[in-house]
């Protein structure tokens, strides 16, 4: 098995339920334990978080345009960060998901700096590391109804842009809706293998620039006196 | 990369102890045998002392120290397991190897047991630049230039150790001169061919690279689209920023690389060409050297970038 995510970034409106669902369900993870915040009232309030939202403009005004991406565990098939760690305490489970056992770890970072996606945080109370866990308390919990088996920020999402399934499995909705879709995995080139799958934003439609403004305007005129004409 | 100055203080202070300790061995192999057994004792225990100072101060960086023991459990994947693993196995080795430089045993014993000690030393050098050197995600780091800078740097202050030695033992110091100025001489071309690497950037990726931008987004008559960060989604600091985050002024960047090249290599090269063959004066050398490498060490970790920084605004790593 390869489970992961599917990313929708063209339907993805950058609200960060994804990210607060997430936050909210794995603070009482048994699996990671809860998400460290510091100073959350004070004045600058930080935190662990396992999945964060930015924001990115592409192109130059007017044919520019906002991306919204959001970015946690790409639970890599070839997981560099489970590689380099001294302890043992990260992991690849059997169905892909890379987890890291908080009883084994020191705290010694390499990690963190292995993952070129800023995926793993420290957590300054534990003293230890945490990541995305794809909800693995939640996705096999066989006490919740069937389709509430997943991970939280995949059912937090009001646009649907965020799909959960196998990628192993070629009929699966996620390897159906990469493939149909172009979805890419983030910096492949560095030959981690990354299982989460971006959908590209859909090609924009051209805007009219001020040289066209004249003939638009003709246009717009016409379509107005054409009714009446034609009467 | 934000500099730790525990790991800064442990790879110079036990890299130089550890080229002392294999340059030491080395020099007891070899047939001209020039130090006397004072020398060596005072030798194996310095640079004893420098390794386990060293190694002790590495542990003040980790989060959670009382797991620390687990770090010899994944020899076969980790460089950060095969250098503990390695660092443990070479402090049993110096403790045999003094005893028997002390209790003065013969060449069959002595010899390979100085030859283990050298290539511990060389094999905790190396496994400490391949914890670095195969991060992917940090191109400045990423490359065969630093396991060569480790590897010939700690040799260098150790050399200048090992001279230092000679001359307060009243050796002949010429052997000790000319092994010192060969390896200062490799230990300079490699690190100014790592800072020529790093700043030519032709494996560099860029914030467009990173999230995907292809075609479709991009301004008419440009391939490659404009990115830049509209809004990281987090009002303050997050461990992502300030592990990754640090700048540094170029200025800064400038006169601590001409600070650093002027302690380590400047200072020992005019006290190499004026013949001054003191011992008073090799200890200052010595010493100047090692503030030089901490300059050094601490920009080696200021100048990284990982690439994550893309994600939080940066056009290029």
């Amino acid at each position: 098995m390869k489970l992961g995510l599917v990313i929708d970034l063209d339907t993805c409106v950058g609200c960060h339920a994804c990210a607060t669902a997430c936050k909210e369900w794995n603070a009482s993870s048994p699996v990671s334990g809860p998400l460290s915040d510091y100073e959350p009232f004070g004045a600058e309030p930080s935190g662990v978080w396992f999945n964060r939202v930015r924001h990115y403009e592409v192109g130059e005004y007017p044919a520019s345009k906002t991306i919204n991406f959001p970015m946690s565990c790409m639970h890599c098939a070839d997981a560099a960060c489970v590689t380099v760690c001294p302890t043992g305490a990260s992991y690849k489970r059997e169905d892909g998901i890379v987890l890291v056992d908080q009883d084994k770890c020191m705290g010694c970072n390499l990690c963190a700096w292995a993952c070129p996606y800023g995926a793993r945080e420290l957590d300054e109370s534990s003293g230890t590391m945490k990541k995305c866990t794809l909800c693995v308390d939640r996705i096999n919990d066989e006490l919740l109804p069937p389709e509430e088996r997943q991970p939280a920020c995949v059912l937090a999402c009001p646009t649907h842009a965020r799909f959960f399934g196998d990628f192993d499995d070629p009929k699966s909705d996620v390897s159906r809706l990469s493939a149909a879709r172009g979805g890419f995995g983030l910096l492949a080139e560095l030959g981690y293998e990354p299982v989460n799958r971006y959908l590209p934003p859909r090609v924009p439609k051209p805007i009219v620039g001020l040289d066209d403004a004249r003939a638009l305007l003709e246009r717009g005129l016409a379509s107005l006196a054409d009714p009446v004409i034609r009467r | 990369m934000k500099p730790t100055f525990s790991i800064v203080f442990f790879t110079v202070i036990s890299g130089a102890g550890l080229g002392l300790l294999s340059l030491l061995a080395l020099a007891d192999v070899c047939p001209v045998d020039t130090l006397p057994k004072r020398a060596y004792t005072t030798g194996i225990a310095l640079s004893l002392a420098l390794i386990v100072i060293g190694l002790a101060a590495s542990v003040l960086h980790l989060a959670k120290p009382s797991n620390a023991w687990r770090a010899f459990s994944r020899f076969r994947t980790s460089w950060l397991s095969r250098e503990a693993v390695f660092a443990v196995a070479l402090v049993g080795v110096v403790f045999i190897y003094g005893g028997v430089v002390a209790g003065g045993a013969s060449g069959a014993i002595r010899v390979p047991i100085a030859l283990l000690t050298s290539v511990l030393c060389c094999a905790v050098l190396l496994c400490t630049a391949m914890i670095y050197a195969s991060l992917k995600p940090i191109r400045q780091w990423h490359t065969r230039w630093t396991p060569a800078c480790y590897l010939l740097l700690g040799h260098w202050s150790g050399a200048l150790a090992l001279l230092a030695l000679a001359l307060t033992y009243e050796a002949r110091p010429a052997p000790f001169v000319w092994l010192a100025i060969a390896i200062g001489v490799a230990a300079l071309a490699v690190k100014l061919a790592y800072w020529n690497a790093s700043t030519g950037a032709t494996n560099a990726v860029t914030l467009e690279r990173a999230i995907g931008v292809r075609e479709g987004v991009h301004p008419p008559g440009k391939t490659v689209a404009q990115a830049r960060l509209f809004d990281a989604g987090h009002s303050h600091g997050t461990f992502l920023t300030n592990e990754f985050g640090f700048v540094l002024a170029r200025t800064y960047a400038t006169a601590l690389r001409a600070g650093a090249l002027l302690l380590a290599f400047g200072v020992p090269a005019i006290a190499f060409s004026a013949g001054w063959l003191d011992a008073a004066i090799a200890d200052v050398v010595a010493c100047l050297c090692i503030i030089g490498l901490f300059a050094e060490r601490w920009l080696f970790f200021a100048e990284a970038r990982h690439t994550v920084r893309l994600y939080h605004g940066d056009a290029r790593t």
